[in-house]
């Protein structure tokens, strides 16, 4: 039996009567770095809320170390490190100040943790959040995040303002932290590409539904993106079979993404009439990603 | 737990509470100073008489300045939670959310009562150079209520800044105004007297009222 950390069970949420899931179910197991993926608007930060404690779904269970989390002891919450949009963390604080007020909450408190890594900031120790880059303010809440060490970190949007130094730093220090101490990570963020270095697994979600819940190795190695040229550009064909994500038209070429095989798109393709001589890429995730759930 | 929570709101609120500490000893000796001046230019014993029979308690210039602190303390306290929400960070802390927020009530009201006393003693030194006791006390417990309607105000200034939706947060702003007029109705000195106790119970039962605000923000209730 799998050692599920997060456990959601048929979450249902409404915001007024805009349906953001129905029957939302998915785990994550222990050790695991999981990365939710969606475009903006499809319940990401939901998600997250409802995995910290500051949402109540409409209906359905999340349950995080076998306890619910709107009945969760207080003290539970030692064990999960949460980052919040926008890396924000108490803004009239120092970086001083801050680690003075966590440590008083977390027993295991790793100050030098913290302190090492704000050694790479060019900041001065009496420095306040406030006045920091939203770099430097990541590293601030990674820091803390790895003195905390916690046993599952929920990360929501982390990438969020970050340019791309920032985020391979946070992403590289983030992986080598939770692989070394086997933590389990919940994440979102809209730059896919930085999930393919980060995530273990990944969920894909389209509006109010998962598309696809597997290893990123699963869609790096099994999808494919098929472009084939079509005079009549008869892209409905294609929407009407099971298993062709999205399929658009980009002048006379159609394209489309899928975890069929070679010889099932060729078989498809014929049985519609259509054209078999088409190009195969392997897609990145972000590739896949924009295949799965459409440009727009 | 409670040790950290004030370290937090003292690095918030220092500098609210040693501004309001100081315009509250200012109003206070500029009181006593006015008091002064007219006990010199029309003699004690007119000054006693005026006091008795016209109600005159010459500490009317402090009547909103606790109200005015009072408020003060709770947008210092709670608005840098609320802002991009790192109330959440708060409340994601291994304690109960309940024992944070009284902790961090008990804080702002304990920071005002202080600065209120201060001011009281201030008030209770000069004034017994001036003024018998009788009438001291006249002066001390007509002011009482302006000081109870600023940690009410507090309360209702972190009850209005907790919520989480709009629309409700202006609903809280205008039922705290009509209750604070509650703190203001009385039309001589004195006229609360027989009253204050329910105030206070008052003030006290309407913290609940906070954490009703942070039962919402806690349940994700937005506009």
């Amino acid at each position: 039996m799998p050692n599920n950390v997060i456990e959601c069970v048929n979450l249902t949420h409404y915001y007024g009567k805009r349906l953001i899931y129905e029957n939302l179910s998915f785990d994550v197991p222990k050790g695991r770095i999981l990365g939710l993926l969606g475009k903006n608007g499809t319940g990401k930060t939901t998600a997250i809320n409802i995995l910290s404690g500051f949402l109540k779904p409409c209906s359905g269970e999340c349950r995080i170390f076998g306890e619910n989390m709107e009945a969760m002891d207080p003290v539970q919450r030692r064990r999960i490190g949460l980052l919040i949009e926008g890396h924000v963390q108490y803004q009239f604080m120092t970086i001083e100040q801050i680690e003075k007020f966590y440590s008083a909450f977390y027993p295991k408190w790793r100050k030098d943790s913290y302190y090492e890594l704000m050694s790479l900031l060019r900041v001065a120790p009496k420095q306040r959040i406030s006045r920091m880059s939203c770099g430097q303010r990541s590293q601030v809440a990674l820091g803390l995040l790895m003195a905390q060490d916690p046993e599952l970190l929920v990360l929501d949007d982390f990438s969020l303002g970050l340019d791309p130094g920032y985020r391979r730093l946070f992403v590289d220090y983030l992986r080598d932290y939770a692989k070394s101490g086997e933590k389990t990570v919940f994440l979102t963020s809209h730059i896919v590409q930085d999930m393919e270095r980060l995530v273990d697994d990944c969920i894909i979600m389209d509006y109010g539904k998962i598309l696809i819940q597997c290893p990123v190795k699963e869609i790096l190695d099994g999808f494919k993106i098929f472009r084939i040229h079509d005079e009549d550009g008869r892209i409905e064909l294609l929407s009407e079979i099971s298993g062709i994500y999205h399929p658009s038209k980009i002048g006379k070429c159609i394209e489309f993404g899928t975890f069929l095989s070679r010889d099932q798109v060729a078989g498809l393709l014929l049985s519609k009439g259509m054209n078999a001589d088409f190009e195969m890429a392997r897609p990145t995730l972000e590739d896949a990603f924009i295949s799965m759930t459409g440009k727009y | 737990m409670l040790r950290p929570i004030i370290y937090k709101e003292w690095i918030k609120t220092k500098w609210c509470a040693v501004v309001s500490l100081s315009i509250m000893l200012l109003f206070t000796v500029y009181a006593f100073l006015v008091a002064g001046r007219a006990v010199d230019l029309r003699g004690a014993g007119h000054i006693w008489e005026v006091m008795v029979l016209r109600d005159a308690v010459f500490v009317d210039i402090l009547k909103y300045v606790p109200l005015l602190i009072g408020i003060s303390m709770g947008f210092f306290q709670y608005m840098p939670e609320i802002y991009r929400k790192s109330f959440k960070l708060t409340l994601h802390l291994p304690c109960s959310s309940f024992s944070l927020i009284m902790a961090m009530i008990l804080y702002g009201t304990a920071v005002l009562t202080a600065c209120f006393t201060v001011s009281i003693s201030v008030m209770a030194v000069c004034f017994s150079e001036l003024f018998p006791v009788e009438l001291m006390e006249r002066i001390l417990l007509t002011s009482l209520p302006w000081f109870v309607a600023g940690v009410a105000a507090y309360v209702f200034t972190a009850w209005v800044v907790l919520e989480p939706a709009w629309k409700m947060r202006v609903i809280n702003a205008v039922v705290s105004v009509l209750l604070l007029r509650l703190f203001f109705m009385g039309p001589a000195p004195e006229a609360y007297n027989s009253f204050i106790m329910w105030l206070v119970v008052f003030v006290v039962l309407s913290v609940s009222l906070v954490w009703l605000s942070v039962v919402r923000f806690k349940d994700g209730v937005q506009d």
